[in-house]
């Protein structure tokens, strides 16, 4: 691996990693710190109101029960709008630097001027996509441990619990980058690109919403990437979602492969 | 790879749909050659840069830089080629001194101590970020970027762009230098003055199609000279019938004024049998020569089929 080029993209894209690592931090934080607190004082009966029970089965995923338990608290500080935004959000502008970006700014006539292949610039970007999502996610996790401290300590979910639910998300994470990657070596122009794959998420978020109330939804509800992303069964269980985490990350692994051919074989015109 | 061409394109064809980039260009760039490729905005020579450098792939024909393919091969060729863009972009964030070092580390080779001496014989501070680096400094530096690593083959487009005067001079005397020790130069540029300084060899393109190939001595030698030649009498003048060599464009007074189509020796051999005050000779009018090239109806007689792409 050309060390060059891993520097050139930890330089290229450390601000935006360092500054969605934190807001991260500081959301999880809140969330953890906030949602058992405040939750904790609406009755129980609140659950009995559609409206409510609803908006919270369609969040998570899957149905809440009878009454909200910290680990129900504690799911949805990770399925949080605000928190799969940021997530989303460095995956998204990470992926489109390359080559959309790039040739949107015209810094790749420099970059492919030197002696390295597209497979090359590509791979290094998905290193460093991967060890900087990484980042993200742990401090999203640091946030979220310091958050629930005022959770009382046996109702706390374990360390395992909370490493799944991070393994999942960067499943999750690794699946948009992928889609991302595709669609930027499709593009020439960055915003549209950006604005294509928080499109098709937008739609997944929607659809994997609907699905909890609406059956026509129900039916192509697979098709949506949150689908496999729930906390909650996790967080009751302990099982990690193997089959959901194989999913995203082969579905990422099949989108990073196709934009990866098309990058190398595409033509680049910055003018 | 020594003992090749440093550029050859074979019947390039290039076309973006309907629209055509360039078209059956053959070009040969002997290795130590300072080549100037000339020819007016739109005429295809980016296209012929971007693909020669692997950013675009030929539609038809083939074009090999040290006999290995652009695109193919993209990755090895570039080893040996410094390119500077036309439409120069860097990294905003980075100083000239990151980029230096992240360009190194990318070619794996120090470049630390060529890069400091292209700076200073530049006069660029290599510690400002680029986003505060006015044009012509972005530039300096691009040229850094590109020569640093003495490539073999330097591919310029439009290179002395936001250089002032003593900075291009100092271009143009580092990259004859360059040139004199092997290293090959192609030089991209619509202005005719700019190429004229530098290259020994000049190609001219327009509407992607190659209308001119030669040595610069030769165009030279084929340009036309201004002549002006003041008599002793007026009446003398009267008098005389010019050589057919001269063409006279203007008679004021004792004063004749034109051009000269043949061989400065043979206006001077005759003038000195004619009674003759003043002569002057005028330097190869290669300007005019050049807008003829970039002229559409010369296209159009050498390439009929070409009319109206």
């Amino acid at each position: 691996m050309n060390r060059g080029l891993l520097v050139k993209s930890v330089r290229d894209s450390g601000g935006v990693t360092v500054l969605l690592a934190t807001a991260l931090l500081l959301a999880e934080g809140l969330l953890g710190y906030v949602l058992p607190t405040v939750m904790s004082q609406f009755p129980d009966q609140l659950l009995q109101v559609p409206f409510f029970r609803t908006i919270i089965t369609a969040l998570l995923g899957t149905d809440i029960g009878d009454s909200l338990v910290p680990s129900t608290l504690i799911a949805i500080a990770w399925v949080h709008p605000v928190v799969l935004a940021i997530v989303w959000s460095h995956a998204i502008v990470f992926c489109t630097r390359i080559p959309a970006g790039e040739i949107d700014r015209g810094t790749i006539d420099v970059l492919l001027a030197l002696p390295v292949s597209r497979w090359n610039v590509y791979v290094a970007e998905t290193i460093v996509l991967l060890l900087s999502g990484l980042v993200v996610l742990m401090m999203g996790l640091l946030g979220h441990r310091l958050g629930i401290v005022s959770v009382p300590r046996d109702q706390r979910p374990g360390v395992g619990h909370l490493l799944g639910i991070v393994a999942n998300l960067y499943c999750l994470y690794i699946a948009v980058g992928g889609l991302a990657f595709l669609v930027s070596s499709m593009s020439s122009h960055r915003g549209r690109a950006v604005a294509i794959v928080f499109g098709i998420l937008l739609f997944s978020f929607l659809l994997n919403f609907l699905a909890q109330f609406w059956s026509p939804a129900q039916a192509v509800a697979f098709a949506s990437l949150l689908s496999y992303y729930q906390p909650l069964p996790m967080l009751r269980t302990g099982d990690w979602p193997v089959a959901d985490m194989i999913v995203l990350a082969g579905f990422g692994a099949v989108m990073w492969t196709a934009g990866g051919i098309w990058f190398a074989r595409r033509d680049i015109c910055t003018v | 790879m020594r003992g090749v061409s440093a550029i050859v394109t074979d019947r390039l064809v290039r076309r973006y749909g309907r629209r055509t980039g360039i078209e059956d260009l053959s070009l040969r760039v002997d290795e130590g050659q300072l080549f100037g490729f000339l020819g007016p905005n739109g005429a295809g020579k980016t296209t012929t840069i971007r693909v020669l450098l692997g950013f675009l792939r030929p539609t038809e024909g083939q074009a090999t830089l040290f006999g290995l393919d652009c695109w193919r091969d993209t990755r090895r060729i570039k080893q040996d080629v410094g390119y500077l863009p036309g439409d120069l972009r860097l990294y905003s964030a980075m100083t000239g001194r990151d980029l230096l070092s992240t360009f190194g580390m990318i070619r794996r080779r120090d470049l630390t101590a060529p890069g400091r001496d292209l700076a200073d014989r530049f006069s660029l501070d290599m510690g400002v970020p680029v986003r505060k680096m006015s044009r012509g400094m972005r530039q300096k530096l691009g040229l850094i970027l590109a020569l640093a690593h003495e490539p073999r083959l330097l591919i310029l487009d439009e290179p002395t762009a936001s250089l002032d005067p003593l900075m291009q001079e100092e271009l143009i005397g580092y990259l004859r230098r360059l040139a004199s020790q092997g290293h090959t130069i192609f030089f991209s540029s619509h202005t005719l003055s700019e190429v004229e300084r530098l290259c020994d060899r000049i190609a001219v393109v327009r509407e992607g199609r190659l209308v001119a190939d030669e040595p610069l001595e030769q165009i030279r030698a084929r340009a036309q000279r201004q002549f002006t030649i003041r008599w002793a009498t007026e009446a003398v003048q009267a008098k005389v019938e010019p050589p057919g060599f001269l063409q006279v464009d203007q008679r004021r007074g004792r004063t004749w004024e034109g051009n000269l189509t043949g061989k400065a020796i043979d206006l001077v051999r005759w003038a000195a049998k004619q009674p003759i005050e003043d002569l002057s000779i005028g330097h190869p009018d290669l300007e005019s020569l050049f807008r003829r090239y970039y002229d559409q109806s010369v296209v159009e007689a050498r390439h009929p089929e070409a009319g109206g792409s």
